[in-house]
């Protein structure tokens, strides 16, 4: 081994150390606190108690709500990434089979779409969604959440759909399926990886959404859990640190177990989509 | 060809019904809500006032709101610091988990995390890391003798802003990371054995071969964060609320402010400002080689 590689071998050893620390050291953090009966275990003159109560209270305190948090946000979260995979796969078919003007314009105009700031249009939906008697209702996260995650779901699938020969939509297709028929039976059988992989991202992205939920949510019956989190503040003044990271510990956990067994799936559609973070 | 015209206009009906779906979400939910934002700032629309037009004034407001200059330059200053550390930082991590080394797909993994947890709960988490009395922040000073004296991280204009910083790079930089490992996968191999061949220094190839490669994502990385970054709320708000003393309020979190005291024609204003500069950069994203290519 030359004298260049030792010197490689050590930078990238150092480097993989670094990034695992990086990533997860905040995330360590985290567990330890919600596990502590003291938020100031750091200090050497206080001993590190393992404790499950302030999991107890946040998963069972009738005054926290997280639970009903909790629930709003899957109950959300699945029904957006449903409907906009949905949308995006008609649309992705109609992009990648169908001759139609403006289809280029139509792409760029989606990727301008999914860069406009939300505070330009969180003002707006509020009185709209006022106008329709949907505040704090969990509708009125859904469609604008759909809305939200349409732009990488299209781009995404648009990717994986172009990938599949023709030929295949035209063997269905002269066996007398319509259209639609052929992207339910053919197409989506086929890129079922894919869309999955979508849905996942759309999940995420609607599941991770903090300024529409804070503005068109008011209480527990519709409050979504970073919204939730957010605003845990304690009855009497000091900040039951505790029970916060105990309610981020219980969100974050199945969100970093989907992200490291579905790894590489993620990472293919955010490099395809690389449209919104 | 009559064939070939009567397919296509049999696609066009096809088409209008297949893509209906996204128009109408797109159109309900996004264009109507950013011209009725537009529309909203030329009015006065104050709670309980009744509505009346004003024209430009609420931008004339803006232009003499000393608060409004300061969310701009906090935002820009923001974006000047983050962005670079975390492109920079970012494009670290990818060379490194571009190489062969044991337990890479672990590592690969580790980088979902950041992006994957939702800002307002990771957002807390700093909070408390950046707490003056017990954070680990402050500890960490201590125990390796940086500071004598712990900083007042939240509770001070540059502390404050430092917080964010690292909080924001915490969040996107192993992001930008994967973004640029997917550029930096697709450079053939055979160019660096090449390069080997011809005796070109470690320095020599990262400097010859891959930046020159990696440009056009780096580019796009580059944008795509100022984007993402120029708009940057969940963070401010939940570590800093905007202060101390407004020193962090972004612009986002100025028109939220203003929204949520019920001036809904100046928070639009502010909005459509932030609107106004997140487009021009996005012109240049859109007309950067990398989109096309993929189309």
């Amino acid at each position: 081994m030359t004298k260049e590689e030792r010197i490689k071998k050590l930078v990238v050893g150092a480097g993989a150390v670094f990034t695992l620390l990086f990533c997860l050291s905040p995330f360590f953090y985290m567990i330890l606190t919600a596990l502590s009966r003291h938020t100031d275990f750091l200090r050497p003159e206080t001993h590190y108690v393992v404790t499950f109560s302030h999991i107890h209270t946040v998963l069972t305190s009738q005054s926290i709500h997280f639970p009903a948090h909790l629930r709003n946000s899957v109950v959300v979260s699945l029904a957006s990434a449903g409907v906009a995979v949905f949308t995006a796969s008609l649309a992705a078919y109609a992009v990648t089979r169908l001759a139609f003007p403006l289809k280029t314009f139509f792409m760029l105009f989606v990727l301008a779409l999914s860069m406009f700031p939300e505070i330009s249009l969180v003002g707006y939906l509020f009185t709209i969604m006022s106008g329709l008697g949907w505040i704090n209702t969990l509708q009125t996260l859904v469609f604008p959440y759909v809305a939200w995650t349409l732009p990488l779901c299209l781009w995404i699938l648009v990717s994986y759909f172009s990938q599949i020969p023709e030929d295949l939509d035209r063997a269905g297709l002269m066996d007398g399926c319509s259209r639609f028929g052929v992207l339910r039976k053919i197409i989506f059988p086929v890129a079922a990886p894919g869309v999955f992989s979508t849905g996942l991202l759309a999940f995420i992205v609607a599941f991770n959404e903090f300024l529409f939920a804070l503005m068109l949510t008011t209480d527990h019956s519709a409050r979504t859990v970073p919204v939730g989190i957010a605003l845990f503040q304690g009855l009497h003044g000091e900040t039951p640190w505790g029970e916060i990271m105990a309610a981020a510990t219980v969100t974050t956990i199945p969100v970093v177990l989907v992200a490291l067994i579905f790894q590489r799936r993620i990472m293919r559609g955010l490099t395809r989509g690389a449209v919104k973070a | 060809m009559p064939v070939k015209q009567n397919r296509s206009e049999g696609d066009r009906a096809d088409a209008f019904g297949f893509m209906f779906p996204i128009l109408f979400f797109m159109s309900a939910l996004i264009m109507v809500p950013v011209l009725g934002t537009l529309a909203d700032s030329l009015y006065r629309d104050v709670t309980y006032l009744p509505r009346k037009f004003i024209g430009l004034e609420n931008y004339l407001a803006l232009a003499n709101d000393p608060a409004f200059w300061k969310s701009l330059r906090f935002t820009f200053l923001f974006v000047a610091v983050s962005v670079p550390i975390e492109v920079c930082l970012g494009l670290c991590m990818a060379m490194v988990v571009n190489e062969a080394f044991p337990f890479r797909g672990f590592v690969r993994a580790t980088l979902l995390i950041p992006w994957a947890v939702p800002m307002a709960v990771s957002g807390r988490v700093f909070e408390l890391i950046f707490n003056y009395s017990y954070g680990a922040a402050n500890f960490l000073l201590h125990v390796f003798d940086l500071s004598r004296e712990p900083v007042n991280w939240l509770g001070s204009e540059i502390g404050a802003f430092a917080a964010l910083v690292v909080t924001d790079a915490w969040k996107t930089t192993p992001f930008a990371a994967i973004i640029l490992l997917a550029g930096l996968s697709s450079i053939p191999g055979e160019l660096y054995e090449q390069a080997k061949i011809d005796r070109a220094s470690l320095v020599q190839r990262f400097f010859r071969l891959t930046l020159p490669m990696l440009k056009p994502v780096l580019i796009v990385a580059f944008l795509f964060r100022t984007i993402q970054a120029l708009q940057i709320f969940d963070y401010i708000y939940v570590l800093t609320g905007g202060g101390p003393g407004g020193s962090t309020t972004s612009l986002s979190l100025f028109a939220y402010n203003h929204f949520a005291s019920g001036d809904f024609g100046y928070g639009s204003a502010a909005s459509v400002i932030l609107f106004l500069i997140a487009m021009s950069l996005s012109t240049f994203y859109l007309a950067g080689g990398a989109v096309r290519r993929t189309l």
